[in-house]
């Protein structure tokens, strides 16, 4: 499989403090790849360089293709709906009117949330406003999906429904990077989980969950999890 | 002055109404406009910002008179267009700054969504900017409608194209005291029904929206 991300020796410091640390980890195409850490680790850091939106100070982003970004917040344009959210990027890129709505239909029927197309952002759940935000970036058919913290703020059924609708992402190949401070989340997601230190981020350790069962899924996620030094950011929630 | 208000037949009545709301609707569009135009120039031009700061500081810094006197001077008395061009020009910095604020407070990550959608500068200023900045827009032009309403008038006692403001004029000169008051209370009445029955629904709409 060919790698679609390569981040190799990356660092990014504000002001003198050093938030990236030397940052190294791949994404290979179709693979879904978990990056945890404690909160204020640098996650949402490293999701921003890698998309572009930051400039690191060292080291490389290697993108093969196109990368989609799903933020921390829904961020969804409150004035349009979720039909007009969705179809956003495909407008930008003048995509015809038919091949638009095909598009947002299929996505929104991926991620479940065809019924909320005609309704406003305010009158949809967290967990269709996220799905929504996920299938704004999924319309436009990358070969990356950058998602940050997509479980947070959201009740067990709305995690586990988007649990299900992520890997259904993921079975139609398009490969993903899904930052989360709670390891539980990555159990039913992630093939490849990336264990990153408090601030500044560095990859600590790294676990392989492709081809494990639930069981041993959950044994290695704990193995990496109790394997961490609390640091500087706090010890680390429970893993499930 | 009841006598002399009784005494204004109505065609005098309606037609300098409508010169004056003519001349304050028409010079706050233009105000409107060229404001979103410096809004989206301070958007899409970072370094032209100073710039936009500069032109607004100097616009604050001419007076009204000075803008009617240059402006009558300009077209002429009998010209409608000075009345028109003293209000935008007295409207545009009062606009222009609640424009120019609103788009600066915009929030930082609805930019990174629009950059990582791939929208152009003007798409993203559509789409994002302007429907966030609506709010204090509204609230900006309603107290900007109501500067122009007193500004058109002033502006129209240095020409003789008519509206409230020339008949103002005209009922001083004739030295008819009552007839001053008369027009300066419907000048109040003019604001007081523009403000009751279009810019507070339109603020209350954009509120709605807003909060929405």
């Amino acid at each position: 499989m060919e790698t679609v991300l390569r981040v190799s020796g990356l660092r990014k410091s504000f002001g003198g403090v050093p938030v990236l640390d030397r940052i190294d980890l791949e994404v290979s195409e179709g693979e879904a790849v978990g990056l945890v850490g404690p909160n204020g680790s640098g996650k949402t850091t490293l999701i921003r360089c890698v998309s572009g939106l930051l400039e690191p100070d060292s080291g490389a982003v290697e993108v093969r293709g196109t990368l989609g970004v799903v933020f921390q917040e829904d961020l969804l344009l409150p004035w349009k709906t979720i039909y007009e959210n969705v179809e956003l990027g495909l407008r930008f890129r003048g995509v015809p009117e038919g091949e638009r709505r095909r598009a947002v239909f299929e996505a929104a029927e991926t991620l479940g949330i065809s019924e909320y197309l005609g309704m406003y952002p305010r009158q949809v759940s967290g967990g269709t406003a996220r799905k929504a935000a996920i299938a704004r970036a999924l319309v436009l058919g990358p070969d990356l999906l950058l998602l940050d913290e997509p479980f947070s703020g959201l009740d067990l059924g709305a995690r586990s429904a988007l649990s299900e609708a992520l890997r259904e992402i993921r079975g139609r190949g398009t490969a993903m990077l899904v930052v989360s401070h709670q390891i539980g989340d990555l159990v039913g997601v992630a093939d490849r989980v990336y264990a990153v230190t408090p601030r500044p981020a560095r990859v600590r350790a790294h676990v392989r969950l492709a081809g494990l069962s639930p069981e041993e899924r959950v044994r290695a996620l704990a193995r990496l999890l109790l394997g961490s030094s609390p640091g500087r950011g706090g010890t680390p929630r429970s893993p499930l | 002055m009841a006598a002399y208000a009784l005494s204004i037949d109505l065609w005098t009545l309606a037609s300098s109404v409508l010169i004056t709301l003519r001349n304050s609707v028409e010079g706050f569009a233009i105000a409107l406009l060229a404001s979103l135009g410096a809004a989206y120039l301070y958007f899409s031009r970072p370094g032209l910002r100073p710039m936009v700061y500069a032109l607004n500081t100097m616009l604050q810094s001419v007076s009204v008179l000075a803008w009617a006197i240059v402006l009558t001077m300009a077209f002429g008395v009998l010209s409608p267009i000075p009345p028109v061009l003293v209000t935008a020009a007295a409207c545009l910095p009062v606009i222009m700054s609640s424009a120019v604020e609103a788009v600066r407070a915009v929030d930082e990550r609805l930019m990174d969504v629009m950059k990582m959608l791939g929208a152009s500068k003007p798409q993203a200023f559509l789409n994002a900017v302007l429907p966030a900045s609506v709010p204090s827009l509204a609230a900006a032009s309603r107290s900007g409608l109501g500067l122009a309403l007193r500004i058109s008038v002033v502006a129209e006692a240095f020409g003789s194209s008519g509206g409230v403001g020339y008949m103002m004029v005209r009922a001083y000169s004739l030295v008819v005291p009552e007839g001053v008051m008369a027009w300066a209370l419907i000048l109040v009445a003019l604001m007081l029904a523009m403000d009751l029955l279009v810019m507070r629904r339109v603020v209350e709409v954009a509120e709605a929206w807003r909060l929405s």
